[in-house]
């Protein structure tokens, strides 16, 4: 099937129901409430007129669906290297993205979409926040055509203003469709039950006061202060209820945590495919996106200590971008993968595994203001409070030293763990008090440097450092002030005498 | 291939950022500052002299306010003058350095090569004393993009044409 897009065309025809089911979303957001008070008016309404207007609605959307699917089109522009999408029924609008400031081409595929087999295909460049272009309905193959096309053009693009590296040539001639790295159930379980304590917990504590809140509002009573769950407990038993309790609770955040990992994750593969890495995922919504490692800027791998020990990590890609809201957007997760898969990504990204070089260790003030901050500060409040408010704080007495000590534990660890190592290729930073992330990052990827210094540092000579890059930045404090600037002043020279591609 | 040398880098003889001679500001660029102040400062005073004038003339602890403000006052100004001192730049080869800050001293270095594009601004009153902002814009974010206020105009286009050339040169 030769298809060169450089006619305008529509979408699947079967798209008119994506579009269909679409429009109908965004209407029944407006016409919620209508619909709610038909439904508690049941009896009251004349119920030919009821049934009468839901069909006149839903006709009348599924002529602005059509109509809309009618007006969609899109086509390549060659001659201008253009990405055009035509769309709108009353206002139109008419999308131009230029085919080398494309940054992403992703193939989604929500429920709906995977059970009419069409894929939806976001187009996302550098410019702004949101997706430029959606195409909601194209068949598989079509979208896999397309993509190459968009893709392929940009790639023509940077091969005319910066030299590729010479290893891209060797990868195309061999083409790898066949996933390379496939991430077990297993692996995933290992994650769901080893992070994102927090996330889930805070998911949970949500999906609670939601569920109180709309209880209350139905039944009139309030769930958390009803009287008969205090009879209910015996007071002798307090301990144990309390015990039970919290136990629950993790045995919860825990379940949270895997089924949400396994929804997300599910089927996780990541594909070499002319030198860059495709990954698909997703149990309900499959989601595909693509990554270049020329335009890698910022990779994390972070484990904790149970991580370690059943030997799996996660990692976290950061691509080019402009926008600041962008930047957590456009973070890549890899969960769960081991040792070596951890090994063929990072050779893959960087032709080779990133070394910890030389290590700067930051000096002990960073961690006696970190204990200012986070122990004196608070505890100074407290003081206050408990002055002014006699008898109210006494309570919560006992709470102080179990804060100091564990608040304490976290910083002692953070700033054990705070370090940055210094390679000829690599800067690593690492950081962390239970899961310890360590950012990769490669000199040429640098945009700007920053170093500051606190003027009564100066004699103490330390100071700190912060490396611009297009991914986000990455910062080291209170490190030794001469060193950080005999490496300011080699990477300096590396990024202004070569014209390395940082994008 | 017989051009091609690998020598190792020794790091000690490479250019040092911190050794830099940093040009300051324009001595015009202080007045600007000052008539910015200077205006902050007199719908305060306007405002506060009003209430006293006409609203209220029972505010307790006159005197005291008076006295805040005035330190407020003298002490926005010196803080001004700090951080006007302390603003400098330096244009090398290959880099642009800015160097800024009042109780930390920043120092933020953009190679040319890494310059997304080049930006002059002029204020109100800049403009009267023919003094314009260039904006140095890198696709690191607004966290690594340099503003160099206090530049006559004729210079700051010229150092507009410099890095425009430099970027042009770069691709």
């Amino acid at each position: 099937m030769e298809n060169h897009f450089n006619q305008p065309q529509r979408q699947s025809p079967i798209g008119v129901l994506v579009m269909f089911l679409d429009t109908l979303r965004q209407y029944a957001k407006a016409l919620g409430p209508l619909f709610v008070i038909g439904i508690l008016r049941f009896n009251e309404i004349n119920k030919l007129y009821l049934f009468l207007g839901i069909a006149a609605v839903v006709l009348l959307i599924a002529i602005i669906a059509y109509l809309r699917y009618i007006n969609f089109t899109f086509y390549l522009d060659d001659e201008n290297k253009e990405f055009i999408i035509n769309e709108g029924v009353f206002n139109k609008s008419k999308t131009t993205i230029q085919l080398s400031k494309i940054q992403q081409v992703n193939i989604n595929q929500s429920l709906v979409q995977r059970m009419i087999n069409v894929f939806a295909l976001d187009v996302d460049t550098a410019g702004s926040n949101n997706k430029e272009g959606e195409i909601k309905a194209i068949s598989h193959p079509l979208a896999l055509e397309l993509k190459a096309r968009l893709l392929d053009n940009s790639r023509v693009k940077n091969k005319e203003t910066a030299h590729e590296t010479a290893l891209e040539p060797e990868a195309e001639n061999a083409p790898q469709t066949f996933p390379f790295i496939n991430i077990s159930l297993l692996s995933l379980l290992k994650v769901g039950i080893t992070s994102n304590y927090i996330k889930s917990f805070s998911l949970l504590l949500l999906f609670f006061f939601t569920v109180s809140e709309n209880v209350s509002k139905v039944t009139g009573r309030d769930v958390l202060h009803d009287e008969k769950i205090v009879d209910y407990v015996d007071q002798s038993r307090l301990v144990s209820v309390f015990l039970i309790g919290m136990i629950v609770l993790f045995l919860t955040v825990l379940i949270i945590n895997l089924v949400r990992i396994i929804f997300k994750y599910y089927d996780y593969k990541i594909t070499r495919q002319k030198g860059s890495l495709l990954l698909s995922f997703g149990l309900l919504n499959t989601k595909s996106t693509i990554i270049k490692p020329e335009k890698v800027q910022i990779t994390t791998v972070s484990r904790n200590f149970f991580q370690k020990k059943m030997d799996t990590l996660q990692m976290k890609i950061k691509q080019a971008t402009s926008g600041e809201q962008e930047e957590r957007k456009s973070a890549i997760e890899i969960p769960g993968c081991n040792e070596t898969e951890r090994d063929a990504i990072l050779k893959l990204l960087f032709h080779k595994i990133p070394e910890k070089g030389i290590m700067l260790t930051p000096n002990f003030r960073k961690l006696g203001f970190a204990l200012f901050l986070t122990i004196g500060l608070p505890l100074l409040g407290f003081y206050i409070f408990r002055a002014n408010n006699p008898g109210v704080a006494e309570a919560v007495n006992y709470l102080v030293p179990v804060y100091i000590l564990f608040v304490g534990l976290v910083q002692f660890f953070k700033f054990r763990n705070y370090r940055l190592f210094i390679n000829d290729s690599f800067i690593i930073r690492q950081s962390g008090a239970w899961d310890i992330s360590n950012e990769i990052i490669e000199p040429s990827k640098i945009q700007a440097i920053t170093t500051s210094q606190l003027f009564w540092h100066k004699s103490l000579n330390i100071g700190s450092l912060t490396l611009h890059t297009a991914g986000g930045n990455i910062a080291f404090q209170l490190g030794n002030y001469d060193t950080i600037k005999k490496y300011i002043n080699l990477w300096l020279y590396e990024i202004e005498t070569s014209d390395s591609n940082w994008m | 291939m017989e051009n091609f040398t690998n020598n190792t880098i020794d790091t000690t003889q490479l250019p040092k950022f911190e050794e830099v001679p940093f040009s300051g500001l324009h001595p015009n660029y202080w007045k600007v500052t000052l008539i910015h102040i200077g205006i902050f400062m007199l719908i305060i005073g306007f405002a506060y002299s009003y209430i006293f004038t006409f609203m209220d003339k029972t505010i307790p602890n006159q005197l005291e306010i008076s006295i805040g403000i005035i330190v407020l006052f003298v002490l926005v100004l010196f803080i001004a003058r700090i951080g006007f001192t302390k603003k400098g730049f330096a244009f090398r080869n290959h880099d642009v350095l800015f160097r800024h800050g009042i109780i930390a001293t920043n120092t933020m270095v953009i190679p040319y090569n890494r310059i997304q594009h080049v930006a002059l601004h002029e204020g109100l009153i800049s403009r009267f004393f023919g003094l314009s902002k260039i904006e140095i814009f890198t696709a690191g974010g607004s966290s690594s993009d340099i503003e160099i206020p206090g530049i006559t105009k004729e210079q700051a286009e010229n150092i507009k044409q410099l890095l425009m050339g430099k970027i042009q040169k770069e691709l």
